[in-house]
């Protein structure tokens, strides 16, 4: 994981290939080594007959060279469920970003970084449309969901859905009252941390402070492992990356924040091949979800204020947080690689995203994104597979020998069948001397 | 260098023919069309067969990794169909015993050379990979040509007259032995699981023993006859 990120800042004018170590790779790479290194070690004799008959490999692949795409539409989804009674609601939105990044496309799962986001937000819409169908448990505020894309190409998608929502239309949940924007990210690995990370401390009074208090007292009161703590980190716009997703919101004057169990947006593991479904603990993931969950609650339906226990357990029971359900949802999502130059509009991944989000919210539409013409934001390019075969040849003196060995071959059976009467007649004459006795 | 691979297969393989038609003094007889049409029947017979097997052996799944011994045995069988077309071949020419024999060797070997070695060099030989079996099938035509020439010495000494009792058990033996040579060679890889080159070996032996008892049955058939003929008539 030291390479991936000097490999990404090297320029090469070779593609570099990735591939799975197997057998055959490793047979081929001794091979070549072995081919190499007995050069500087044996006598000149060997070191000729060695270079006439070794192994060589020829590696072709099959594809062209690789282009630029144009018309890529990157594509999210928003969901939401409504909150009970009348015209101006709180709203709350919960965003995470679908989308991996790798030195390798094809090779970049994702698993954790954001595969376990997409996983919590989606157990998380699951879980509030429950309780939102019964009147008794309906809260006050709107939720919004988002998935959405491009989010390690700086957060494409949450950028224009951002302008289209605020600047574009006329009524938009975004444009009045918005409690807080939490974006999730990375929390499915196997440590202990949990951080909320934020652009401004959140002033007292607030829906954001209030949240945070939740986090602290459930985090404090029903699981004591977990090392949480606020971050502050204020949005440096001289980067050429925002941090973290929290800050698109941010620099619209939304407030926001982002939960991870990562204490920093540097770590290498956001942005590697290696974030692979094994390196994903479901049960921290599914302590972390819980976490959230139950701070959420605690806020909607201002149960501190109403003098409720700090260690009370809302999402029990029926209401309890699936283990399994997070565990296939994330070994789907790692099924496939989720790199943003693989998933365009018509692909499944986003259909079934669409398909499970409509089960449990409404008004689940599609936004797509694409990049600006003259000034283009992100550019993408294709030819990021290819086939790669690997043919043994051996080098052009040998087949000379061969032909040298082959001369002398024919040479021999010219010379037997020239003198085949010889061998004839000595047959005939010893069979007849049998014969005659 | 794929096409000096290619190269070194194709004058392999059919090196040795040439070598044989130079050195037999076929090109005296003006025996070149005689060998085409051995060709022919070649062609023809393999035809008949193939439509004798497509229609009574159906394909059953035997399972993978067991050899069918009973079912190659049965399509070995058809086989014999050769020894009836190189008869026919060596029928229809004229000639002294030798002569006959080296056209129908000659023509059947060229054709079996052209029609299941062609393809196979041409196509694989000019790839980019090397591979040790196509110089292994180019020494495999070498040893079906003595082959050959031992079958139609066998079916010619056969089919005469006036051969001996006492000679009829080792011909008919070795005529057996020839025409179920690929079978038994078959199971014996199967069996033994001898690797490539090996195999090429012990058929290049057997072939070796069967031409040399030929041989020798050839030289005391014709070479002692004749001077049985000159003992009784003669001297």
């Amino acid at each position: 994981m030291e390479i991936e990120p000097e490999l990404l800042a090297t320029e090469t004018i070779v593609p570099v290939y990735f591939a799975l170590e197997d057998d055959e790779l490793l047979s081929i790479h001794e091979q070549t080594h072995s081919a190499s290194v007995s050069q500087g070690t044996s006598s000149a004799a060997e070191v000729l007959l060695h270079t006439a008959t070794a192994n060589g490999f020829q590696m072709v692949t099959s594809g062209a060279q690789s282009k630029a795409i144009s018309d890529w539409s990157i594509t999210s989804l928003e969901g939401k469920l409504t909150g009970l009674g009348g015209e101006d609601l709180p709203t709350i939105v919960i965003v995470a970003h679908y989308d991996s990044f790798g030195v390798a496309p094809w090779l970049s799962y994702g698993a954790d970084s954001n595969g376990s986001g997409v996983a919590a937000l989606l157990e998380l819409a699951r879980l509030f449309s429950k309780l939102y169908t019964y009147k008794r448990t309906h809260a006050g505020y709107n939720i919004m969901f988002f998935v959405s894309g491009g989010g390690k190409f700086n957060y494409q998608g949450t950028k224009r859905w951002l302008e289209d929502n605020l600047d574009h239309t006329d009524s938009s949940l975004l444009q009045d009252n918005v409690a807080f924007v939490l974006c999730l990210d990375t929390l499915g690995g196997n440590d202990d941390g949990l951080y909320l990370h934020v652009s401004k401390p959140p002033k007292e009074a607030t829906p954001q402070h209030a949240f945070l208090k939740e986090l602290e007292t459930v985090t404090s009161s029903r699981f004591p492992e977990v090392k949480f703590s606020m971050v502050h980190k204020k949005i440096n716009l001289a980067e050429d990356m925002l941090a973290w997703e929290h800050e698109r919101f941010g620099i619209r004057r939304l407030p926001a924040f982002t939960v991870s169990r990562l204490e920093s947006h540097r770590n290498s593991l956001r942005t590697t091949i290696m974030d692979m479904r094994s390196q994903v603990d479901i049960q921290k993931l599914c302590r972390n979800t819980k976490i959230i969950a139950e701070a959420l609650a605690r806020v909607i339906y201002n149960l501190t204020e109403k003098g409720a226990p700090e260690d009370l357990q809302i999402f029990t029971e029926q209401m309890q947080l699936q283990e399994d359900q997070l565990s296939s949802v994330l070994d789907w999502l790692t099924a496939q690689p989720r790199a943003a130059q693989l998933v365009d509009k018509d692909s499944i991944l986003i259909s079934t995203l669409e398909y499970y989000m409509n089960r449990y919210l409404k008004d689940v539409k599609r936004h797509y994104v694409k990049a600006d013409k003259r000034d283009p934001e992100f550019l993408f390019y294709d030819q990021l597979k290819q086939t790669m075969n690997a043919y043994r040849v051996k080098p052009a003196i040998f087949d000379l020998l061969l032909a040298l060995c082959i001369a002398a071959y024919l040479g021999l059976t010219y010379l037997i069948a020239q003198n085949f009467g010889l061998f004839y007649n000595l047959v005939r004459r010893i069979t007849l001397k049998q014969k005659q006795h | 260098m794929t096409l000096l691979q290619l190269g070194n297969c194709v004058a392999l393989a059919y090196s040795p023919l040439l070598i044989a038609y130079r050195r037999s003094s076929l090109s005296e007889y003006n025996a070149f069309w005689r060998c085409v049409q051995a060709g022919a029947t070649y062609l023809f017979v393999q035809l008949c067969k193939m439509l004798f097997l497509a229609t009574f052996f159906p394909t059953w799944d035997a399972s993978v990794g067991v050899y069918d011994f009973v079912g190659e045995f049965m399509k070995s069988t058809v086989d014999l169909a050769d020894l009836v077309g190189l008869h026919l071949v060596m029928s229809r020419n004229a000639g002294k015993g030798d002569y006959k024999i080296m056209v129908a060797a000659m023509g059947w070997a060229t054709a079996e050379l052209v029609m299941s070695r062609c393809i196979p060099l041409w196509v694989g030989a000019r790839g980019i990979e090397f591979d040790w079996k196509y110089i292994q099938i180019s020494f495999d035509s070498n040893i079906s040509l003595i082959h050959y020439i031992a079958m139609a010495a066998l079916v010619w000494m056969f089919s005469r007259y006036d051969l001996p009792k006492h000679y009829r058990l080792p011909v008919a033996a070795l005529l057996g032995l020839s025409v179920y040579k690929a079978f038994l060679m078959e199971s014996a890889i199967n069996i033994f699981a001898v690797g490539s080159w090996t195999a090429l070996l012990v058929k290049a032996l057997v072939t070796g023993g069967v031409s040399l008892s030929t041989l020798l049955l050839y030289i005391s058939l014709v070479h002692g006859t004749l001077l049985y003929i000159s003992l009784v008539h003669g001297n």
